[in-house]
This record gives structure tokens, sequence and C-alpha cells, in this order.
């Protein structure tokens, strides 16, 4: 389990609506209004993008969006810090290869 | 373009004090923040703040941000949240990005509170997917209530690596080890201490050679290092886990000061490019301030001190607080700020070996070293010459053997056991003369987690041992499990034979075990046996 | 006290290093051994690194980086790293689209 069902200090994390979002044209389940990244967390997602020279993978480093390291293409658009752009139901998020969408095979 | 009296860039504690008070002095007050959330920091605090009542001790992090929020909002400041300061110009005129416009607004004067950014340090992968920051981790599990890995690796031993280590295993991680290149753990012993006897390894002279993985973090190889910080080869050790966490020291993020034109300064000591200020935190631009971890990296409690005093100080320079009023609000806030600023972590003592405390003891090398106290320290710290403690009946050891400025102990026995005195770096001493009640209070007001009530004459051969539990699952009264060592060495097993939790105790569980008397001044720590079994 | 624009001092031969293929620069994906070598060329700030390698000048503008370029220099010019200007501070603070750093709001009236 990657969320934390109850925590000794803090409780009951307050979520959200749960709704449906596209990842690579894949059906994930995340909690409206929670970064994009933290959704993909939980669903096992690590890579985020894959660099324009070295193609080397990336992923969440600083979570705060300072770093830009999981950026995305998040409806179409590219660049987009999914650590800090809360998840809306029905985005769709493609993992960023360079500047634009990784290939993959339906 | 709008105008305000005060515009403070940063809604972190110190930007949100220093609003608070200057919005209370009359002042038309406008907070920025890039963050769709404000508080900074605070609200990944989830752990009992050090230093004294008007330090906010014993409250934890996130409570003391819900309490500034509020502060601000009753003081009539207006929040501006994802307002990203994108430029800072001549007569103090800013321009924020808000959504998708670019505005303008003009202020009297500025309060630059931006707070630090992370150090960074490279090693062969640490691009890979699961090497993070130690401030991601606290984003993840403190904020939205995620995990970020199963298995973790800790690298730095200053009090943020140290803090997100116990965070990362109140959150359900493990914390396979700790590492640092240093020789010496650099954060506060209690806060080593907490996840020593949990069982987590240090590695202080080690570094991280490697992280392993191709499309992610699968493994880590640590070597010890040389004096220069070389990996020494053939000490390379490798540890199996999903997620390496960076905790290497902060910066300050001053670089809207320095495009202000603020005379700027290289300080290590402050942590880095700071601007030349004041002692209210003015900078060589009048009406210009800069307040918290931007001016020089401290924590939270100093901060919120500074904040309110360049919140006065802007006050006074727009004449919406009189000289003297000024004066002697200023006298009294840097007496608070200055006893924040005493003791063996104090800014002064940066880079210093430290080999006695000021009572005189010879601090414990084996907890700037392993994470704990042996049994030698012990000898010096609990067994003091300046304690009469008569030890028969329930009474509090207090394993707190580093002068830092905390002294919440001292208030919470209302029987007067606990004698920490008026500088209150110093050491807590115990007063045998007046009989400990076994009230619990102590315990849980003390942020380092630092003291234990001992009964040895609980029953014949056994002792009972009451320490802080902050974890999950609660155990339960009648619950066998394993007490633990400070080390987090498995001793044997130990009876539950007391569970409590109280509002007063601030989510800290007591948890009481039965243990053979002579684990008295052993057993630390307990450990349900589901877990033993699974290690 | 070295000065660091000093350009006729001697830094000795660019000698390659083990940990060259280091990435110090995330977002442009500069090396360690392409800094080193810059420095070789005659880049003794952390502004001339930026402009000559594009290091710090990515999506995150040098905020991860920043300390990194410039103790890698420190280090090659054989001066504490206090003694190297950081990079120049400018408008804008934070990666923001053409499209809205041009959408300045008209004033308020």
């Amino acid at each position: 389990m990657t969320r934390i069902s109850e925590h000794p200090i803090l409780g009951e994390t307050e979520k959200g609506r749960r709704v449906t979002f596209f990842m690579d044209g894949k059906t994930i389940e995340g909690y409206a209004g929670e970064p994009i990244a933290v959704a993909l967390k939980a669903a096992g997602v690590m890579v985020h993008r894959y660099t324009q020279k070295a193609h080397e993978p990336r992923g969440i480093f600083c979570a705060i969006g300072r770093c830009t390291d999981c950026v995305m293409i998040v409806d179409g658009v590219p660049n987009i810090r999914t650590c800090i752009t809360p998840l809306v139901e029905g985005m769709k998020i493609q993992t960023q290869d360079g500047v634009s969408g990784l290939e993959v095979s339906e | 373009m709008k105008r305000y009296d005060l515009i403070v860039v940063g809604a972190g504690p110190a930007g949100l004090s220093a609003a608070i008070e200057a919005a209370r002095c009359g002042m038309r007050v406008a907070v920025f923040d890039e963050n769709a959330k404000p508080g900074g920091q605070l609200f990944k605090q989830i752990h009992k703040f050090f230093g004294s009542k008007e330090h906010q001790a014993k409250i934890r992090g996130y409570k003391i941000g819900e309490t500034l929020l509020a502060e601000a909002a009753e003081a009539g400041v207006e929040v501006f949240l994802n307002a990203t300061v994108a430029g800072i110009y001549l007569d103090k005129e800013l321009l924020v990005q808000r959504g998708e416009v670019m505005e303008h607004f003009k202020a009297d004067t500025i309060i630059i509170a931006t707070g630090a950014a992370e150090n960074m340090v490279t090693f062969e992968g640490w691009t890979l997917p699961g090497v993070i920051g130690a401030g991601a981790a606290q984003t993840m599990m403190n904020l939205y209530g995620i995990k970020p890995g199963q298995k973790v690796l800790m690298l730095g031993s200053g009090n943020v690596g140290l803090v997100v280590s116990f965070q990362l295993m109140q959150a359900g991680c493990e914390v396979v080890a700790l590492v640092d290149a240093a020789p010496r753990v650099g954060g506060y012993g209690v806060h080593a201490a907490k996840i020593a006897r949990c069982g987590v390894p240090f590695y202080l002279a080690h570094t991280i050679t490697k992280a392993e993985g191709s499309n992610c973090v699968t493994g880590v190889e640590i070597a010890q290092v040389d004096d220069d910080f070389a990996p020494i080869p053939g000490t390379e050790k490798h540890f199996d886990v999903d997620t390496i966490c960076l905790a290497v020291g902060l910066s300050p993020m001053s670089q809207l000061l320095k495009m202000a034109g603020c005379n700027m300064v290289d300080d290590p000591r402050r942590g880095g490019q700071v601007p030349q200020v004041d002692e209210n935190g003015e900078t060589s631009i009048p009406g210009l301030f800069a307040a918290g971890d931007v001016s020089g990296i401290e924590e939270a409690s100093s901060a919120m001190i500074q904040g309110r005093m360049s919140g006065l100080a802007a006050a006074a320079y727009l004449g919406f607080l009189s000289e003297q009023d000024k004066d002697n609000r200023l006298a009294d806030l840097e007496i608070a700020l200055d006893s924040l600023h005493q003791g063996m972590f104090a800014p002064g003592s940066k880079g210093k070996t430290i080999a006695k405390t000021d009572e005189g003891i010879a601090v414990s090398q084996s907890l700037l070293k392993k994470g704990y106290l042996d049994d030698a320290d012990l000898e010096r710290f609990i067994n003091r010459s300046d304690q009469t403690d008569k030890k028969s009946g329930i009474h509090p050891v207090i394993e707190c053997t580093q002068n830092i400025p905390c002294n919440p102990c001292q208030d919470a026995c209302t029987r007067g056991c606990i004698k920490v005195g008026k500088t209150i770096t110093a050491l807590p001493r115990i007063d045998a003369a007046n009989s400990c009640t076994g009230c619990g209070m102590c315990i849980a007001s003390c942020s380092g987690q630092a003291i234990f009530l001992v009964d040895e004459d609980y029953a014949p051969g056994y002792a009972s041992i009451t320490l802080p539990y902050e974890f999950l699952p609660r155990p339960q009264k009648g619950e066998l499990g394993i007490a633990l060592s400070r080390s987090g060495r498995p001793l044997g097993y130990a009876e539950i034979i007391d569970v409590r939790s109280a509002k007063a105790y601030d989510q800290t569980t007591l948890v009481t075990i039965k243990v053979p008397v002579e684990q008295a001044m052993t057993a630390r720590f307990y450990q349900p046996e589901t877990n033993a079994a699974g290690q | 006290m070295k000065s660091i624009n000093d350009r006729s001092q001697d830094i000795g031969p660019f000698v390659s290093q083990t940990d060259d293929a280091i990435i110090i620069c995330r977002c442009e994906e500069i090396t360690k051994g392409e800094i080193r070598q810059a420095i070789h060329d005659g880049m003794f700030t952390v502004n001339e690194i930026r402009r000559y390698l594009r290091a710090g000048m990515g999506l995150c503008q040098g905020q991860t980086c920043g300390k990194l370029v410039k103790n890698l220099i420190a280090r090659e010019l054989n001066v504490i790293p206090d003694q190297l200007d950081p990079a120049t501070s400018r408008s804008p603070m934070r990666p923001v689209e053409m499209k809205v750093l041009g959408n300045e709001e008209v004033a308020h009236v």
C-alpha cells in the first residue's frame, strides 16, 4: 500500500472525490484536487518523462514545483509540473519524451 | 497597479509572523506565496517544536501553522496563493504572476521571507526516479498522505535528515540506514536516538557511491570516506531500497533580494548568499527587509521571531508604530531570539567540535557516531552528582545530554521533580526530593522523546518503563512484544501493562512495558511481535 | 585573495576524472566533465558557464544545480566558493509561458 490509510499523528488524510484519469491511454484512479504526481505515485508510476538528450528516466524529485523534473504532457500541454498541478477528472496525462509525448503501443 | 503599505513575499512562518505584526499595527498588508497552500514548510512539520513556552515549544509545527493562519486572517492580512513573485524593481514594485496574468503591485515596505531551497549532492544515478529530496518526502507523506517509498535510505544526519527519517517510519516506511559523509551526527542527539532505538543503523563517514536501477531506484551502494571525503575502495555496502532521500542542507532563496539590489554577502555559516541586514532584518535598501531562512538558515522557531521583528520594524518605518513602542517590543523579541541562539547548536558553534557540556560533562561520542548513548555515557549523564535521584518507586530518567534551547519538561512537572533553571540550554536535573506521581506529562512534553518513567520496584524481579510512542498500530494492554535497547537490539519479551493517551499528550501515546529488572536502564523501545517476526 | 577574474592564471591542463559523466544540471543534462572542460576553456564565473553550456538555463533556472556549479568552478580554480558570485538574478524568477509573461494586466481604475 502506497497510500497511508491512517497516520499516528495526522489521523486520516482528507481526500477529494475519487475520479478516473488517463495515463498513456490507461485508465487510473486518483482523488480530485491532489497533485497529479501523487495520484501517479499511488498507481505505482515512477517514470514521468525521458530526457531530451540522453533519454534517461526522471520522476518526482523536489515535489514542490522547483526542480521541474516531474514534468509531463497534461491535456496536450508539455512541461506541466505534475507535483503542483491538481488532478482533474478525465485528464489525459502522457509520459514526456524530450518535449513530445512518448510513443506507446496501444 | 495595486498599492499596499507592506508586501510580504512568502507565507511561511517568517512571512506570516511579519504580516500579522504589521497588520496589527494598522498597516494594509498583502502576502504573496507561489504555493497553493500557505504555511511554508510548517504543515509538513509534524513533530513537537523545541524551545520554551514563548517559542511555542512542544506544539507540533502544523498546529503552529494553523494558529498563524487564523491570526493572519483576524488581523486582516490578505494572503494571495498561487501568486508567484516574478520580479522586484526599483521603488518597491513587484511583478506577480497570478494564473494567466502578470500583475504589478507597489508597496511602501517589503519583507522578503522566501525561505530556503534544498542543497543537492551528486553520485552515479542521482537523477533516477526514486532519488528524492527530504522535503519531497515530507510533502508526499505529511501533506498528501502517500508513502515516498517502502524501503528508504536517508543521506544526511542533520536535523532534517533525522526528523524526516522518523517521519518516514511514522508513515509506515522502512528506513534501512542513515548515511552521512561527516564523521559525526549533525543534528540533535535526541532526534538521532529516536531513530536509533527503532533499529536504524547509522553510517557516519560514509557516502552514497551509486544509485542502482535502470528505470527507477532498486538499490544503493554506499562506501566509507577518507578524511578528504573520497570513497575508500573495498568498503562498499549494498542495500535494497526503492527510495534514496537527500537531506544535505539548505540554502537561502535570496535571488529576489539580489535582484532588488541589496548588498549581499556569501556567508557559509548562514547557508550561502544572504543579504546584509541589521538586527531587525532591514537590508541595505531602507524599507526592504528579509526574515527567516532567506537571511540565514535556522529553523521555524527563530524564523517566526525574526518575522515579527521585521514586521514591527516595517511598521515603525512607515510611522504606524512609535519608535518607543517599537524599541520596547523589539527588546522582548530579541531576548526570545537570543535564547534560541544558545547552546551547542547555536549559529556561532557551527563547525566547532564540542568536547564538554556547559555542565562540564564529556559529551557522548557514541551518540555522535551511532545515534545512541552507551553505558559509560549513562554513568556520566544519568547518575550525575548534581541529581538527588533516590531511585525508589517510579521516577523520570532524562536522556537529554546536549545543551539545546528547550525546557518544556520543567513546566510539565507540577511536582517540581525536573529542573532546567533560567538558562534554557541547561541539561534538565532531577530533584527526587519531590516525589514523582508517574503522570507522564514530562514524557509527552519532551519534543526530543528523551524522557522515560522507570520503576525498578514494579514487581519482584520486574521493572516498568513508560515510553513515548508515536507509531501505529498503538499497542494494546496485555499485548506481548519485544523490548528494544537504545540501539534497537531486541532484549527479550516485554508485556504492555498500560497504554495512555490524553489530549494533553497531543498524539503521543504513553506505553508502559514490563521487563526484567536488569533491563530497567537498557530497554527503551517497544516493537510489536508481528513486526519483529517480519524482520 | 586570489583574483578570480585573472584570466592569465594557470589552472593546469584538463585532466579527466572517473565521475565526469555525472549529470550536474538536471534540466539541460550538462555533465561534470563538460563543466570542468568549460572552466579550462576560460569560463571562470557561474554566468559564463550558464551562457557557454546552458547549465542552469533550463526549466528550473538553476535552482537545483546553482550551488553545484559554483562549487565545481571553485574547486577547479582552487578558490573557496564564497569568492564566486552566483548567477545574475533577474525576472522572471520562475518558469512562465511567453503568453502569460506578455499578458500584463492593465492598470486598475
